[in-house]
Order: structure tokens, then C-alpha cells, then sequence
């Protein structure tokens, strides 16, 4: 591969030279700004197919007459025309073009200029991208789009991103938004093993995010677009001299503080003033433990040692990513991008480690005298994680008695070094969660494919009329293999046949996957310019989408002998693999057309037709209509000459979008009757398989969201001083595909999702953005967004309460429900009573009806997701130094602080179903509130627990300096950054940007120091 | 070159046309009706064990998963069965403390959101349907077998609605007939419920075998469910019928071969299989029947290794739960003197014999009536219990016969009361008792040591006129820890609110 690679390098650097060989009239094409040559410009004689690009000295020579017009054009740069005369040589200053790369909007099935628009469309490009160590695509947008929240689960390096626009229109449907990468749409199934589909994409290839707010934007995909679509670009070659760019960071990532449990110190006084009986379980037995950590302390005659459990879970972890792309234009003909990249990340928690290997080929050719414009796509992604149990890790660093040692090496103990509080020869209670980490291996590989190939054709007898044909492949495979050590405390069973026990290292759990995703669309567009008339424009394309999504795999499971404790594999003679398979598939017709009215009006009309394989045949289409109209302001007289607009346009938009996805609550064959055979472990009458029939609904069809959306786009003063959009929007979402209870006894099952009731949101979004100083050398800019969104259950047919999930303490505990007047996914509580001293009294709510009685008619809601989401990021540039630093926040929202809940009572300590005590919040500095004793009953639901999220993170600050001179016909840049260095908030507990509203063993972001270079040549 | 291209657009459209067919998904590892008769001969008798299955556990798919949308631990029917039957009556107190389970424990703040009721009533309208749903498949095509098939599927769905005659005291009436239906179904009173239930059993009790591979149903089965329906008809219907009952309790007494089991512990020990008194069990098994709602649930719920060597029980895990009250092991007299056999099963080590705290788990005696060890032979201790449930056994009718003479149903004499009597007590070494002891008070003591934590307390203490209102007090009635008086509307549960909301046709019951 790699001598194929330095062939077409060497190709590439040869061709320009042949070309210069030619031609009388030359000149040198160079930079406005820093007078440097410009390499790759494209060089065209206007109204002809004839030109050339500027080589590494920026020099272009071209056969040219007087009176011909030369075009010299490059991406970035505003593009100028000259006239030719008699001169020889022309010399040439490109000025840079700040809002050129912004010019082209990848709207589906397209591209629009972005003054052409008429739906609401945030665009982000590489200029804005956050900075740092980025290792998921999605960490580049984070707070970048106005009403875009993007909250990950944590700060693990795959840990899964919820993306929400405009908040969630459904309740048990998909709500993440669509995404496209280089027009294949992703499937909402992972990658087993993978929690973030968008570590799957190098993010080093992205060139530009496009995010469809609106209906009139998003309705040409119809399916799947009701939350929006971000529309994924990645890099392209050139269409001038050869490029390559090496870059390569290492990081330093920290946890920080967590939670205030007490140390081994406070704990034994905090045991011996509150359960005097519980003394004895303090420490342990001396001598029967063998380690180097020391003995702080002898309380009533045993060991009482110092571990803080945070320290032994937790690391200081390296990352690094390193990645080599390569630009170029083979035989001046095939312009290709070619990158391979590396990522070595650590996670904060020990022993979660992650690799990846990504590799991504582009080449965008025209064939057929430049009719037949191709583009050809390949990524292949390989990661590797080890999938660690962070759950119980957590909660082991949280709540494992800080008296005990780490490590005991002492003969008598079994467990491959690790203490092990034990009862009667069984694990008592919570497993070292050291252990938990450092004895089991849970490789999880992946390997997938991303291709496309898009083939578009202009009829050369009709230019008019183009044919596009795109086909995508999106196909992974993975294996998991998980593993135990021996003396994996895991794996400890008793072996009663021997009266003993026994360890089972080996495999413990395999699973094989594969995905494959195909898709196909196809359309004709026909589009003609007019010089003349109040029509200017005019284009219409009709076509069709073919989306197939498959995931088939297996499963190797195993449990343990009643009678030898030794692992075996679970038989499953009804489905002796394990075998899932899953298949959705997606088909559309669509139409569009643009009319563009004396240059000042725009409309766009869409219409959409969509069937989804998830609804019968009767319920499987729906029609989806939409409109567009944009008034180009600036274009009227009365504008048209004022210096310190540069653009206005105001935009309307209306139109309804579809939402299918309801596999994730019932399955992807939710509508037709269906039987599964039971498992191993459920069957009933001897000698006999079970069977089962699984509910369905044949009724099931569309969930149609209108939206309507008002905008205006705006350019004011010199050098893009202010520019910004705001929208403002309003969305129904009718025929809601919720999980509600069906009538008793008429359906096999108590619940199923039914097209039922109704959701409405409103809200506004503002993106401003600010150029105060531009001057040669020092620049500075702010780029800010803000976003108000409030949700709203409307119907829920005589539904009062819909439970949405959000488990606490205890079995059926949900703190989440779904009710008409309130936010979707709001808590559901009580009104704390507070005493005199401002004391929560225990069990004791404010009677909000006033009927004497606290019951459920007491409570009352409060919203989990804010109404106010912000980010804004400052630019500063002097000469050859840049610094950066962005931000992003919520204002309003509420987190609930579970561990305050479980960790904050007396009672807590206790042991529950064994004899181990365990660590509390620290009630001695007041972490938590000491009158709580226990927490039983309606104790959880109180509103104590819930705390505002408002919060302000500094996403991360980045310092560069480039070098032009270090390299020949190069650049070199080196930085700086840090990711998360501060977070600003009220909420006492761990972090409250928690998408779920539940905070609880939750994985920190760390905060991350990053050195990087970046080469450019 | 254009000819490529005219090419491509013809295999396009060629494409577009031949894709449409992949809306049509076809599932690989689910099976349609067709596919799973055709590909096992049994296929009629996997979908029976199923129905058998729904009163125990939760789901197809391990103990975790949940044919209901309910959680898979709390929510099977015979863990209901227990919460609501003996949780609510005098003998068995629960002391976790969860929203709802502490209502039951305490008789006290019942609603229709709590969702312990849900469950039972989710579970009960989850069988009648899939029951339904087989009696079709049955009439639409010929199996063999499948008359006593279809004599089983009805069984089991009258097993269903008898549990909501007794809790919910009405509900609908779905029936193979209006299977598919989506208007809601108008609510059926109790009386509509007892007649259905009632004809269906009479249909197929004469073709049903009188004898039956063991955990299925057979002709003593559905006469046990008929004597259970009679012998409580005062209280469902309001017109007695315990001459009704008696005739079906005979039938079973004389044509069935049941016999007491010696050792009455061996009826709740893993060989319980074995024993000749259990007419109708609800299968456990450690290995492959595994729940957390079945045996399980009452093995581990009475174990704690806090005060209990827990394995000496066959457990690897105690869940630190349930214990009796003293208004069951009262009924032993002194536990230290007594001879009966059945005051054994309380774990009195550690614990103190009042309630004072029904949240203290030692307050109270946990009641190790079920365990997962073997009567005879070795056994190993396990997470999961392998004993299974007598739901319906032959102690039981004897008991009932006993009733039934006592209050004067046709055909039944005293002396062979007393003699069905001491047969109970005698296994037990209680001593026996003469006729002048057989009051209607004796008999539902002598049910409570007999039967208490099998599921029968609360429709007992109903049928006694006990249960609501203040003529008997147990601990921690009405939320009291010496008792109170409940209103008398407690002799039936409240609707579950989520079936009144899915279901306008429903009413709430009064009181509620």
C-alpha cells in the first residue's frame, strides 16, 4: 500500500510540470494577507474548460488571448476575474474570503449557497471546530450550533453522546438526530461494543458539519429527520499541488475531586458515634492481611488501614493521536484525499484502555469531459477498547470501606491479591473494585467500513438535466471476548459436590456481530438559469432511497453448575447461538423544486413519500410535504447600496417529517404477530420447549412532526463585524409513537407503543457572531450561540401518567414520568418540609392539595432538561500566534443527586443482605444531612434531592504558534490546550451535565493537558 | 460511455422496482405461527408451557426479562399471589419498605397506584389473552390432542380470572371470541366474571383425563378450582353454593388418588415432585424454571445470613425480608413445647416474638416453610429455588371438606370432618381433635397453621368475615402495631389505575 501510496505522490508532484512547458502568459499568484505564493490555485480562461493550477511557487503559466477573461479561484479565497490585454505576466493577489468556506451547503440530496437557503441551517466548519485532544467527531460541535446539546455519558473515550436539536420531539421513538456522513445515512444500531458511533470517523477528516433544524430543511429526508439531521463532510483532495499534513498530540488527563466520602479517620469516628455495634467491622483481624500499605490506626484491637478508594479505582491516563493526511490531484485529473490516523487513549479509570486505527481514501474525479462528476469514499475504522465494568468500579471507589487495605497477599487469601471482605468462605458484600478492573478482559474489536460511491452526470446534450446515483455501504464487524484471571473473585462458586470453592478463569462471554448497512438513492434533477425575466432560477429533481439496515449476530453465553461451581455453556436448544437479527429497512420517493424570483425570492417546495419496514403494509407510507420561502432583503433597491449591510435575508419555513424508529422500545417487528422460543432458564413442563407470543400492534404507523420556523440571516459593517442568524420555531408532533397501556387483556402484553397523543415545543436560537478587530496582524473574533426550547406533552389521550423511566432506590422506584402540561421526561416529587434550622425532616411533604393527606396527589413537577442552552468561543490571532478558548453551558434543568440519596443516611453504613459496612458521605463537614437516618418510603421522591444544573464548562483554552519558515513551502504549528480546565455550577453533587437527570456512579470528565505539532507541506 | 450510463439508469429503475419487496422484512430467530409448527412437532405443547409458566415466572428470556412491562423481579404472579394473599392477611409481614409493598404489610393507604396490585392484575390480563390467543389457533386448525389442550388453555385462563374475581373483584370479559379487538371491552361485574368462569370449567371438567403428566392440569385440578369458586360464591356473588362446593371437593377426595405426604416438610422441599398430595404445582427449578417470583421468592425472602446459616437452606442468598407475625406461630401454642411439626419452620434464633417494628428483621420469625434443600437425598445450595409451589393440595380440600360440613353443606357429615381433620394434624403430630372442636373458628386456625404462605390467607379471612373491620386485629393491621379496625372496602383491591386510564369502561371500585 505504501509504495502505491509514493507512486501516486510522485505522479502528482510530476504533472504541473509538464503542463509549464506550454504557454507565454505566466504570473505568480500570491496570499493578500502574508504575500506568500499561493500553490493550487485553479487558473481557467472564463466560459471555457481550458486553465490550470498554480505550482509550490504559486507560479501558473496559460495559453491566452486579449480579450479573454482569466478566473483564478481557490477554496478560502475570494475568487477574481482579469481581463487578459497584451501582458505577458499577470500577478496575482488572492484576498481571503472568510465566509467563502460557509458559501456551499450540503442540504441532502445537494447543495445550496448558503445565501440561497431557505431552510434553517447552521453550518460548521474546521474554523470553529472545539480544539484539544478530540477523539469522537462529535467533541468538534459540542456548544458550536445554536440549540444543538450534545451531552455525553461521561468521560470515558467511547462513552456515548446524546445529541438532541431542538430537544426531542418523541417520547419512547428515536430522538437522536439523523447523521450522514458523506451522504450514507448511519444506522441508530451500534457497533456492538461501540457506544459512540462517532468514534467511528476520524475527526481529523471532517471538513464540515451541516445541522437541518427545521422541516422545510430536513423534510428531503423525511424518515428519521424529525430531530433534525447533521450532515457530516469530510475532506476532499485538491485540485492543486499535492498536500500533506502530519499532526500528532500526546495528553495528560486527570479526574479531579469527587465525591466527599469520608476518610478512614472520619469513618471510625463516625461509625463508633453512630453504630457502637459496628466497631468490630472496622479494619481488619491483625495479621491476617499481607500488604505494604500501612496500619494507621488500631481501634479496638484491629488494623485499621488508610485507602481511599478513588486513588486505587483512579489514574492519571495518557492519550495520543497522531494522523498523516495526504491532498493531491493525480494527472491533473483525479484530485484524492488520502489520511490514516492513530489514537491511543486512556481512560481515567484504570484498565480502560482504547485504540483505534483509521485510514480514509476520497477521490473526486471528472470523467467524460467533465460531465461525469465522481466521487468515491472509503473509511475503515479498527478500535479496540477493553470494556471495563465502570458501573460497579464506581460505585466500588464510592462506597468501599476506606479502613480495609487494597492488596492482601497474605496465603490464606484466594483471591490473586486483592482484599476481599468474606463471610463464612463467601464474597460479603461490595467486590474490590480494583479487582473488579484488573481481573477481567473484555476486548471489544471493530472493524468497519464506510463507502460510497456517487456517480453525477450531466446529460452533455441537456445541461440542464443531471443524474445523480449514490451507493453507500456502512459495514462492521465485531467480536467481544471477555475473560476472568485465575482467582477473579467474579468467578468464585461454590463447589458443593467437594464442599469447597472454586475459580473459573477463562472465557466468560463472546459475542460476533455484523452490520451491514446498505444504501441506494438515486434522482434527476433539472435546474435552469435565467438571464433574462423575473424568473432566475428554476430546478426541480425527483428520486428515490433505498436504506437497508442488518444486524445479525451471536452470542456464546455460560453460566455456572448448582453442583460443581464450575462455568459451563448455557445451552439454548430453541436458538443454540444466540442469534439476534435485525433488519429495518427504509424506502422513499422524493421531489423538489426551487424557484428563485427576480434573484430576491427564494421558494422551495418538497415532498416526500416514506415506508418503513417496522409498519404493515396498510400503515407503512407516509406523505411528507414541506415549503421554504427566503427573501433576500439585501437584493431590493432600497438596500442594495447600503455599505454596512453585506447581506439580509429572511427566511419562512413550514413542513411535517416522519418518525419510524421505534426498535429500540419494541423490536424491529413490532407489527405483526410473532412467537419466541424461551431460554434455557425458562422453561416450565419437563421434556417440552416454551413458546411464547409477543406482543404486536398491526395498527402502528407515521409520527408526524410540523415544524414551522421564522429566521433572518444577517451580515452587518465592514469586515463581517456582526453576522448571525436567529430563528425562531414551533413544532407539533402529532400521532406520538409512545409506550402506553393498551386496554386489559386485549394484547399480549399489559404496555405497547400506540400512535397516541401529542407534543409541542417552541423555542428561538442566536447565532452571533462578532469581528471586532481585523487588521494584518492581529485579529480577534467571538462566536456565540444561546438556544430557549421549552417542551411540552399536549395529549396523551386519558393518560394521566406515563412512566419514563429514571430507576432510584429500589425496584420500580421511577423518578421520570411523562405527563400532559409538563416537559417530557420531567420528576415527578414531593415538596420537602424543612424545620426551623432549614432541616429537611424526613418523610415529612408539603400537602400541596390540601387534603390532610400526602399521597401522590402531592407531587409535582420539575423538568430534568433546561430551556436555556449557550456556547461561545473567542478567537484571538496575533501574527503567528492564535488562542482560543470555548464554552458552553445550560441554564435551568435539574439533576437529581442520587448518591446523596444512597450515601447520605446513617442507616447507609449498614450492611444489606450481608455483613460488610460501607462508606457514607461525609456528614461531618456536611456533604450530607445526618437527619436522615434512613431513607424508606417516599424518602427518594422528595425535591431535596433534586438540585438546578445550571452550568458554565470552559470546554477548553488552546494556545498555537505557527512557524512559515521552519520548513520549506511548509508550515509548522505547535500548541497548547486544555481541555475541561473549569466548570462553574451550584450542584453539590458530581457533575450536572448528566443527560439522564440521575446523577449516580458517574464516569468523570477528566480535565486534559494536550501538547500538539501539526505540520503542513 | 452513454450507453454505460443508459445502462446504469436501466438497472436502476430495475433496482427501485425489485426493492420495494424488502419492506417486507422477515425475521430470522422469531417465528411465525406457520414457521413454528412447522418446525416442532410439539409446537402446540411449547405454547401450554408457556400459559403454565405465566404463574410463575417473568418472562421467556431468563429471569430478567418480563412478558409485562412491569419489573421482572416483583412482578410474577405467583410472587403477586404471595404480596397480596398473605402479606395483606395476620400471618406474614414484609419489611422492606417499599412504596406499596409497606401498604400491603400494614393494610393501610391503598390506591390504584400502587403498583403491587398492578402487577397482579397485568399478569392475570396477560395469561387470558395469550390464553385466548392458543384456543384460536387450536379452533382454526386440527392438532392432535387438542381437545384436552384446549380443556388445559381454558383451565388456565379461568385460573387467571378466579384471581381477579377474588382481588379486583371485576374486570372485562376478553375471550377467544373478541380477540383482536381494539374498542375497549365494557366492564364485567363479579357475578358476569364467577358465571363465566364457572360455565367454562363445567364445559371441560367431564373431558379432561384424570390423570396428566406431573404440572399440568387434569379433571382434579379443574374440580379444585370449581370448589374454590363455590366454596367463596357467598362472597363473590352473594348467593352461597357450598353444596356445590362439597360435590367437587368428593370428587376429589374419593376419585383422585392423592395422599397426604408423611413429612409435612418435604411438601415445600426440593423432592417435593415426589410427594402424592400436590395437585397442582407452579414448577421451580434452580437450573432451568428460574425466578425471581417463584419459590424463590419465598426461599430467599424468609432467609437472612444476619441471623441465619442460610445455606443450611439451600441459599447462597438471603434478601432479608419476610417474617410470620405471632398471629400465626401463636396458633402453635409455646414453640418450645409444642409437638407440632409445622411450628418448625419458624427461625427464632436472634429474633424477638413481637412485632414491635415491622421493618426490624428481627422483629419476627422468618417463616422457612419453603427451602431449597432436598427432603431426602443431597442437595446443593443454589440462588434459584428447584422446590416448586403446591397451589392446590390434598391438606387443603380436606380442610375445606371440613369447612363445608361445618356449615351444613348437602351431603357432608361430621364425622368424616373430623376424620379429614386428624389426618392433617396427625401428619404433624398436633394431636387430633373430636367433633365438638370443628367450629368455623377452629377451621380457619387450623387452615392458617396449615396452609399460611401458600396464597390462601386473605380470601380465608375474607370468607370468615375477618378480614376488614375490627372483629379480629393482627399486628400491624390498619398500620397499628397491636391492629385497627380497616373499612370494609379492603375486601377487594383497587383497580390499578393505569388499567382505569387504558380503559374508560372501567370503574374504580367504591371506596377508592
Amino acid at each position: 500500500m505504501k509504495t502505491f501510496l509514493n507512486s501516486l505522490f510522485l505522479l502528482a508532484l510530476l504533472f504541473p510540470s509538464i503542463l509549464l512547458a506550454q504557454n507565454p502568459l505566466t504570473g505568480v499568484v500570491t496570499d493578500e494577507a502574508s504575500s506568500l505564493p499561493v500553490p493550487g490555485v485553479n487558473v481557467l480562461l472564463r466560459g471555457t474548460n481550458t486553465g490550470t493550477t498554480t505550482d509550490f511557487d504559486g507560479r501558473y503559466s496559460i495559453n491566452a488571448k486579449s480579450g479573454d477573461v482569466l478566473v483564478f479561484s481557490y477554496i478560502g479565497y475570494k475568487t477574481q476575474e482579469i481581463s487578459v490585454t497584451t501582458q505577458s505576466n499577470i500577478n496575482v493577489t488572492l484576498a481571503e474570503d472568510a465566509a467563502a468556506l460557509d458559501e456551499v451547503v450540503v442540504i441532502g440530496y445537494g447543495t445550496v449557497r448558503k445565501e440561497d437557503a431557505t431552510g434553517s441551517v447552521d453550518i460548521v466548519t474546521e474554523k470553529d471546530f472545539n480544539k484539544g485532544p478530540i477523539i469522537s467527531t462529535d467533541q468538534l460541535l459540542a456548544g458550536k450550533a445554536a440549540g444543538v446539546r450534545i451531552t455525553t455519558n461521561g468521560g470515558s473515550p467511547d462513552s456515548a453522546p446524546n445529541i438532541r436539536i431542538r430537544g426531542g420531539a418523541s417520547l419512547n421513538a428515536q430522538n437522536n438526530p439523523l447523521i450522514v456522513i458523506d451522504g450514507v445515512p448511519i444506522g441508530n444500531d451500534n457497533p456492538a461494543g461501540i457506544s459512540n458511533p462517532l468514534t467511528l470517523v476520524n475527526p481529523n477528516d471532517i471538513e464540515s458539519f451541516s445541522i437541518l433544524k427545521d422541516a422545510s430543511a430536513t423534510a428531503i429526508y423525511g424518515t428519521r429527520a424529525s430531530n433534525g439531521v447533521i450532515i457530516i463532510t469530510t475532506k476532499k483532495g485538491t485540485s492543486g499541488a499535492p498536500k500533506y499534513n502530519f499532526s500528532t498530540d500526546v495528553s495528560v488527563n486527570s479526574a479531579g475531586e469527587g465525591l466527599d466520602m469520608m476518610t478512614s479517620d472520619e469513618y471510625v469516628r463516625f461509625i463508633q458515634q453512630y453504630h457502637p455495634n459496628f466497631v468490630s467491622n472496622l479494619g481488619v483481624e491483625p495479621g491476617s492481611v499481607v500488604t505494604n500499605e500501612p496500619v494507621a490506626q488500631t481501634v479496638d484491637g484491629r488494623s485499621v488501614y488508610n485507602t481511599d478508594w478513588r486513588d486505587a479505582v483512579f489514574r492519571t491516563a495518557f492519550t495520543s493521536n497522531t494522523n498523516f493526511s495526504a491532498r493531491a490531484n493525480l494527472l491533473g485529473k483525479l484530485p484524492f484525499r488520502a489520511s490514516i490516523g492513530y489514537t491511543n487513549a486512556e481512560g481515567v479509570v484504570k484498565t480502560d484502555d482504547y485504540e483505534r486505527v483509521t485510514a480514509s481514501f476520497r477521490l473526486t474525479p471528472l470523467l467524460l469531459k467533465d460531465n461525469l462528476k465522481v466521487d468515491l469514499n472509503a473509511k475503515g475504522v479498527f478500535a479496540d477498547k477493553n470494556a471495563i465494568d465502570a458501573n460497579g468500579a464506581l460505585a466500588g471507589a464510592i462506597v468501599f470501606d476506606p479502613t480495609k487495605p487494597v492488596f492482601n497477599s497474605a496465603p490464606d487469601n484466594p483471591f490473586g491479591g486483592y482484599y476481599t471482605n468474606t463471610n463464612n468462605g463467601l464474597i460479603d458484600g461490595q467486590a474490590n473494585p480494583l479487582a473488579l478492573l484488573e481481573q477481567r478482559e473484555r476486548p471489544e474489536r471493530v472493524f468497519r467500513f464506510l463507502g460510497n460511491a456517487e456517480f453525477d452526470y450531466t446529460m452533455p446534450f441537456l445541461p440542464e438535466l443531471r443524474a445523480v446515483v449514490n451507493l453507500g455501504l456502512d459495514a462492521s464487524r465485531s467480536k467481544i471476548e471477555e475473560t476472568y484471571s485465575e482467582n477473579a473473585l467474579a468467578t468464585y462458586r461454590i463447589d458443593n459436590e467437594n464442599d469447597a470453592f472454586v475459580f473459573n478463569p477463562g472465557v466468560n462471554y463472546r459475542e460476533r456481530q455484523h452490520i451491514t448497512n446498505t444504501t441506494f438513492d438515486a434522482y434527476t434533477q433539472y435546474a435552469k438559469d435565467f438571464d433574462e425575466g423575473f424568473i432566475k432560477k428554476f430546478d426541480v429533481q425527483v428520486g428515490y432511497s433505498y436504506q437497508n439496515f442488518k444486524n445479525d449476530g451471536n452470542q456464546d453465553r455460560f453460566e455456572y453448575d448448582t453442583e460443581t461451581g464450575l462455568r459451563i455453556p448455557t445451552l439454548n436448544a430453541d436458538n443454540p447461538t444466540n442469534r439476534y437479527y435485525n433488519v429495518l429497512n427504509l424506502q422513499s420517493y422524493f421531489g423538489r423544486a426551487n424557484l428563485d424570483l427576480a434573484g430576491k425570492y427564494l421558494f422551495t417546495f418538497t415532498l416526500r413519500a416514506d415506508g418503513s419496514s417496522l409498519f404493515t403494509e396498510e400503515n407503512r407510507w407516509g406523505y411528507f410535504p414541506a415549503a421554504g420561502f427566503a427573501w433576500k432583503v439585501k437584493e431590493e433597491s432600497f438596500l442594495k447600496n447600503v455599505e454596512v449591510l453585506n447581506s439580509l435575508k429572511v427566511r419562512l419555513g413550514y413542513g411535517e417529517t416522519g418518525q419510524q424508529d421505534i426498535t429500540g422500545a419494541v423490536g424491529f417487528y413490532p407489527s405483526i404477530p410473532l412467537f419466541i422460543a424461551g431460554d434455557n432458564n425458562s422453561q416450565y413442563l419437563p421434556g417440552s420447549s416454551l413458546y411464547s407470543a409477543l406482543p404486536f400492534n398491526p395498527n402502528l404507523t407515521w409520527e408526524k412532526t410540523t415544524t414551522y420556523n421564522a429566521g433572518i440571516d444577517f451580515d452587518f459593517f465592514k469586515n463581517n463585524f456582526i453576522s448571525g442568524s436567529f430563528d425562531i420555531y414551533k413544532r407539533e408532533t402529532t400521532d406520538l409513537l409512545a409506550r402506553v397501556p393498551v386496554p386489559p387483556g386485549q394484547a399480549f402484553s399489559n404496555t405497547f407503543i400506540d400512535n397516541v397523543g401529542a407534543t409541542e415545543s417552541e423555542g428561538f436560537e442566536l447565532n452571533l457572531n462578532i469581528r471586532p478587530v481585523v487588521s494584518e496582524n492581529f485579529g480577534f473574533s467571538i462566536n456565540s450561540n444561546i438556544a430557549y426550547n421549552r417542551a411540552e406533552v399536549t395529549d396523551l389521550d386519558d393518560i394521566e401518567l406515563l412512566s419514563a423511566g429514571g430507576t432510584l432506590r429500589g425496584t420500580g422506584a421511577f423518578l421520570l414520568f411523562n405527563a400532559v402540561g409538563q416537559q417530557p421526561s420531567s420528576a415527578f416529587i414531593f415538596k420537602q418540609v424543612y424545620d426551623t434550622n432549614g432541616n429537611p425532616i424526613p418523610n415529612s411533604f408539603v400537602d400541596l392539595n390540601g387534603d390532610n393527606i400526602i399521597n401522590n396527589e402531592d407531587r409535582y413537577f420539575e423538568q430534568i432538561a433546561p430551556n436555556w442552552t449557550f456556547g461561545f468561543g473567542l478567537n484571538f490571532d496575533y501574527n503567528n500566534w492564535d488562542l482560543s478558548a470555548n464554552f458552553r453551558g445550560q441554564i435551568g434543568g435539574n439533576v437529581y443527586n442520587l448518591n446523596k440519596l444512597n450515601y447520605g443516611f446513617i442507616e447507609s453504613a449498614l450492611p444489606t443482605n450481608n455483613t460488610s459496612i460501607t462508606n457514607v458521605l461525609n456528614f461531618y463537614d456536611g456533604a450530607a444531612n445526618p437527619v436522615f437516618n434512613n431513607v424508606i418510603g417516599n424518602v427518594q421522591f422528595s425535591d431535596y434531592f433534586l438540585e438546578d444544573a445550571s452550568f458554565l464548562r470552559c470546554d477548553n483554552i488552546a494556545l498555537g504558534h505557527r512557524f512559515n519558515n521552519i520548513i520549506k513551502d511548509g508550515s509548522v504549528r505547535f500548541y497548547g490546550a486544555v481541555t475541561n480546565p473549569f466548570l462553574i455550577t451550584d450542584y453539590s453533587g458530581q457533575d450536572p451535565e448528566n443527560f439522564g437527570g440521575i446523577d449516580g456512579n458517574f464516569y468523570p470528565r477528566p480535565t486534559i493537558y494536550t501538547l500538539g505539532i501539526n505540520f503542513d507541506f | 460511455m452513454k450507453k454505460a450510463i443508459l445502462t446504469i439508469i436501466g438497472f436502476t429503475m430495475l433496482g427501485i422496482v425489485s426493492c420495494t419487496d424488502d419492506l417486507n422484512t422477515e425475521p430470522q430467530v422469531q417465528l411465525t405461527l406457520d414457521e413454528l409448527l412447522a418446525q416442532d412437532p410439539g409446537a402446540i405443547t411449547g405454547i401450554v408451557s408457556r400459559l403454565y409458566a405465566s404463574f410463575a415466572l417473568s418472562g421467556p428470556n431468563g429471569p430478567g426479562s418480563s412478558d409485562i412491562s412491569d419489573d421482572p423481579g416483583e412482578s410474577p404472579f405467583l410472587r403477586g399471589i404471595i404480596n397480596l394473599q398473605d402479606f395483606t392477611a395476620d400471618g406474614m409481614k414484609n419489611r422492606w419498605g417499599d412504596d406499596g409493598l409497606d401498604q400491603l404489610t400494614t393494610t393501610s393507604d391503598w390506591d390504584g397506584n400502587n403498583k403491587f396490585f398492578r402487577y397482579l392484575y397485568n399478569r392475570a390480563y396477560y395469561t387470558i389473552p395469550q390464553c385466548n390467543n392458543l384456543i384460536q389457533v387450536l379452533n382454526n386448525s386440527e392438532f392432535p390432542n387438542s381437545e384436552v389442550i384446549r380443556g388445559e388453555t381454558r383451565f388456565l385462563r379461568s385460573l387467571a380470572y378466579f384471581y381477579v374475581i377474588d382481588a379486583f373483584g371485576k374486570g372485562v370479559l376478553a375471550t377467544e371470541d373478541n380477540l383482536g379487538q381494539t374498542q375497549p371491552l365494557p366492564e364485567a361485574t363479579r357475578e358476569e366474571l364467577f358465571n363465566y368462569v364457572e360455565s367454562e370449567l363445567l364445559a371441560i371438567e367431564p373431558t379432561m383425563p384424570v390423570t396428566s403428566e406431573y404440572g399440568r392440569a387434569n379433571k382434579f385440578v379443574v374440580d379444585m378450582l370449581l370448589a374454590k369458586l363455590y366454596i367463596n360464591a357467598q362472597v363473590y356473588t352473594g348467593t352461597a353454593r357450598y353444596d356445590d362446593a362439597l360435590v367437587y371437593v368428593n370428587k376429589i377426595i374419593n376419585e383422585g388418588s392423592y395422599t397426604l405426604t408423611p413429612n409435612f416438610i418435604q411438601l415445600f422441599s426440593a423432592d417435593n415432585n415426589t410427594t402424592s398430595e400436590i395437585i397442582f404445582p407452579l414448577i421451580a427449578d434452580a437450573v432451568t424454571s428460574q425466578s425471581f417470583g417463584n419459590t424463590t421468592y419465598l426461599v430467599n425472602g424468609n432467609l437472612s445470613p444476619d441471623t441465619i446459616p442460610i445455606v443450611e437452606f439451600g441459599a447462597t442468598e438471603g434478601w432479608q425480608g419476610h417474617r410470620a407475625t405471632e398471629a400465626w406461630y401463636g396458633l402453635y401454642g409455646d414453640l418450645e413445647t409444642t409437638t407440632d411439626e409445622r411450628a418448625d419452620i419458624f427461625w427464632t434464633e436472634g429474633h424477638n416474638y413481637e412485632m414491635t417494628d415491622y421493618r426490624t428483621w428481627t422483629d419476627g420469625y422468618p417463616a422457612v416453610k419453603f427451602r431449597n434443600t432436598a427432603f431426602t437425598g443431597t442437595s446443593t445450595a443454589t440462588q434459584f429455588s428447584p422446590t416448586d409451589f403446591p397451589l392446590y393440595r390434598l391438606a387443603d380440600v380436606y380442610l375445606m371438606y371440613a369447612e363445608l360440613a361445618a356449615r351444613g353443606a348437602a351431603g357432608a357429615n361430621m364425622s368424616d370432618a373430623v376424620n379429614y381433620v386428624n389426618l392433617v394434624r396427625a401428619r404433624a403430630n398436633a394431636g387430633n381433635i373430636n367433633e365438638a372442636q370443628i367450629t368455623l373458628d377452629f377451621i380457619l386456625d387450623e387452615r392458617a397453621r396449615e396452609l399460611n404462605l401458600e396464597g390462601h390467607r386473605r380470601t380465608d379471612l375474607i370468607r370468615f368475615g375477618k378480614f376488614t373491620g375490627g372483629s379480629y386485629l393482627w399486628p400491624w393491621k390498619g398500620n397499628a402495631q397491636n391492629g385497627v379496625a380497616i373499612p370494609s372496602f379492603y375486601d377487594l383491591f383497587p383497580i390499578p389505575e393505569q388499567a382505569l386510564q387504558a380503559n374508560l369502561n372501567l370503574q374504580q371500585n367504591p371506596g377508592y
